[in-house]
């Protein structure tokens, strides 16, 4: 799950656990908002109430000895004045039952008694409980409306928010760790972010790639140092050995072990040709200026070959469109691509068997497929096929060392040239090389 | 005809004296720049070995300075470092060609050869081998008059390699290093020469036994003419 999406789901589920809460709290909050509202109204209609009897004499409520009692029209309010017995002493504000014309009716009621020429009275001032309650729902209502309207506000601002914060995040992502070649990223450009953390991860992994990028350039330097420092030596030999075949007292069997020198130089000359091929394309040292057919460049790849395929008694068929051009490739490379997957091809076949090679459009570019019917290659022998120096089939006990296909995998690579590899054993093998659409023209 | 080898690795200067010496060739070896300028100014040369990695000098000025002083000389480089862009700019600045180490001597030998064919504009470069006729201008084969299409490029190439080294056992390796010197590919030695020279004689056989091509037992084969 992203980490905007983890934040506004913590936000909003954070918020409507509060809201809620405030919510089902609401009641009892009302309620004693309400009663403390009501008790204190209560205690000043009773102030009121001693007030005009201070003024006006108890006989303005009490005549011939009747009690007093004034009700609202729809009994919501009452106020009562009545005898007392003498030693009563009240003054207290409770939830009590009265019966009022006929009805029963939950009251919030004041009690309080008071003397006036040592007679008692009780003062009675009330408010029904119904009354009280009755605000306590449309507040509720209200409340859970506005604040979930503000919920929804802020989690709305939070998410285009997060959103604007995290951008560097995903930018980063998208631009230093992700659809980069590897290990030749492009020069560091700085994500614009105010978030220091983001400037902090931001160097880091520009810190991060350039060590490796200089951990590959220092290998690829070594390799191709090393590989011209054995160039002299090599050459000085293969004078010296050419010289020595020359000379007229050497002896044919002298000979025959200097012939034997010179098989193990050339390999020697091989190994370092092609590490220092291989480091030449990883480089970057190479042209991709060049245009060719794909049926010229298989047809003259199969003219190359065609010795090794009459060894083997193998059938080649190529099957290619006629107007299908490579362009912005590297015409030598190429062929090197395809004489070493077709040789692998022949190598890796059945005496008598056949390589079918052919091509089509595909959904991105042009497809070109290299299919024999050999040996195969094992499951768990296919994904190190690549790897240099990783010398499989040694019981085949071939003229090889394994660096056949990882010069054409650093030959794919560097036209940007996707390889599919399928392959079964004692079936046979299918290299399907996709050259992309902007290396095709017809 | 006389040859100039500038070259600092001493062991290969003297080897590459060896060779053009036995191949009649007059040399003189320097194995630093400043000698080389120095001679390059006061003599005149047919050829001139190039190595680029000099100590002393930039490889690519002494180029310079002979093609100025030594206009007639064919200028051959010699290097370890073969980038394309070192290669394009030792051409533009008037190589006649280039040489990537290691090389073979012999190859060193054709090159040289054939920067001589072009400079003298030799056009009919016709070898008589028994009834058949090589011209190797043309890059043609024939027999008593009679075209023989059925040799391929690289059976051709063979022979007109071993033509140019006539009377001189060349061995698969160096056979091979000529036939498959531009691709570099996984397999250090195979018999594939022999098979291409198996198909030159059945192809040959057809017109009369080509008995100068020779098979030279356990080591290779020659042309003997």
């Amino acid at each position: 799950m992203k980490l905007q999406t983890k934040l506004t789901l913590f936000n909003t589920v954070s918020k409507l656990v509060i809201v809620l809460l405030f919510v089902a709290l609401l009641p009892s909050l009302i309620k004693t908002i309400n009663q403390n509202y009501t008790d204190t109204r209560l205690r000043k209609q009773k102030d009121k109430v001693l007030q005009v009897v201070h003024n006006k004499g108890i006989k303005f409520f009490i005549e011939d000895n009747e009690a007093y009692a004034s009700y609202t029209p729809l009994k919501e309010e009452y106020v009562s004045i009545e005898f007392a017995p003498p030693n009563e002493l009240l003054d207290t504000i409770r939830n009590e039952r009265r019966a009022v014309e006929g009805d029963t009716i939950r009251y919030r009621i004041l009690s309080h008694t008071f003397k006036i020429d040592k007679v008692n009275y009780l003062l009675e001032v009330a408010k029904s409980v119904n009354t009280i309650g009755e605000t306590s729902t449309p507040l509720q209502n209200i409340a859970f409306e506005v604040l979930l309207s503000m919920v929804i506000l802020t989690i709305l601002a939070d998410l285009f928010y997060s959103n604007y914060v995290l951008r560097p995040l995903s930018l980063i992502i998208k631009t230093k760790l992700r659809g980069q070649k590897f290990p030749n990223f492009a020069a560091y450009k700085k994500v614009q972010t105010s978030t220091t953390d983001f400037e902090y991860l931001d160097m880091s992994i520009h810190e991060m790639i350039e060590t490796i990028e200089r951990t590959f350039q220092k290998e690829r330097e070594f390799i191709s140092n090393a590989s011209h420092e054995l160039m002299t030596p090599i050459s000085i030999l293969q004078s010296k050995i050419e010289n020595l075949f020359e000379q007229e007292d050497v002896s044919d069997e002298l000979k025959i072990s200097l012939l034997e020198m010179q098989r193990i130089l050339n390999r020697l000359k091989t190994i370092t040709k092609t590490l220092l091929l291989i480091s030449q394309i990883e480089n970057e040292q190479f042209l991709k200026e060049d245009t060719i057919g794909a049926d010229e460049l298989l047809q003259d790849v199969y003219d190359e070959i065609s010795i090794r395929l009459q060894q083997k008694d193998i059938t080649c068929e190529i099957q290619l469109p006629a107007n299908v051009r490579l362009k912005s490739v590297n015409k030598f490379l190429l062929f090197n691509l395809f004489f070493n997957l077709v040789n692998n091809a022949i190598k890796y076949n059945k005496e008598g068997g056949t390589i079918t090679i052919s091509g089509q459009p595909v959904k991105g570019g042009f497809m070109l497929r290299v299919a024999d019917t050999g040996i195969g290659i094992s499951p768990e022998q296919l994904p190190h096929i690549f790897n240099r120096f990783k010398k499989f089939r040694q019981s085949m006990a071939q003229d090889s060392f394994g660096l056949g296909l990882p010069i054409v995998k650093s030959i794919a690579d560097f036209h940007h040239v996707h390889i599919n590899i399928t392959s079964e054993e004692n079936v046979g093998s299918t290299f399907e090389l996709t050259f992309p659409d902007d290396l095709v023209g017809v | 005809m006389n040859v100039l080898i500038v070259e600092d690795e001493k062991a290969l200067a003297s080897e590459l004296e060896i060779f053009l010496t036995g191949n009649n060739y007059l040399c003189e070896t320097c194995f630093n720049g400043t000698t080389a300028s120095e001679k390059i100014a006061v003599n005149k040369y047919d050829f001139i070995l190039i190595d680029l990695g000099l100590p002393d000098y930039d490889g690519l000025d002494l180029l310079k300075e002979a093609k100025q002083s030594n206009a007639e000389a064919a200028c051959l480089i010699l290097t370890a470092r073969a980038e394309v862009y070192d290669r394009i700019k030792g051409l533009d600045m008037g190589a006649d060609d280039y040489l990537p180490k290691p090389f073979s001597l012999l190859e060193l030998q054709s090159r040289m050869q054939a920067i001589m064919r072009r400079k003298f504009g030799i056009k009919n470069n016709t070898v008589k081998l028994g009834s058949f006729s090589i011209d190797l201008t043309d890059r043609t084969i024939s027999h008593n008059g009679v075209m023989i299409s059925a040799i391929t490029k690289k059976e051709f190439d063979l022979i007109a390699y071993l033509i140019l080294h006539k009377n001189r056992t060349l061995t698969r390796p160096q056979l091979s290093e000529h036939i498959w010197g531009s691709v570099v590919n996984d397999d250090y030695d195979s018999n594939y020469i022999d098979a291409h020279i198996k198909n030159i004689r059945k192809k040959l056989n057809v017109y009369e036994s080509p008995d100068w091509l020779e098979t030279v037992r356990g080591l290779g084969y020659r042309i003997t003419l």
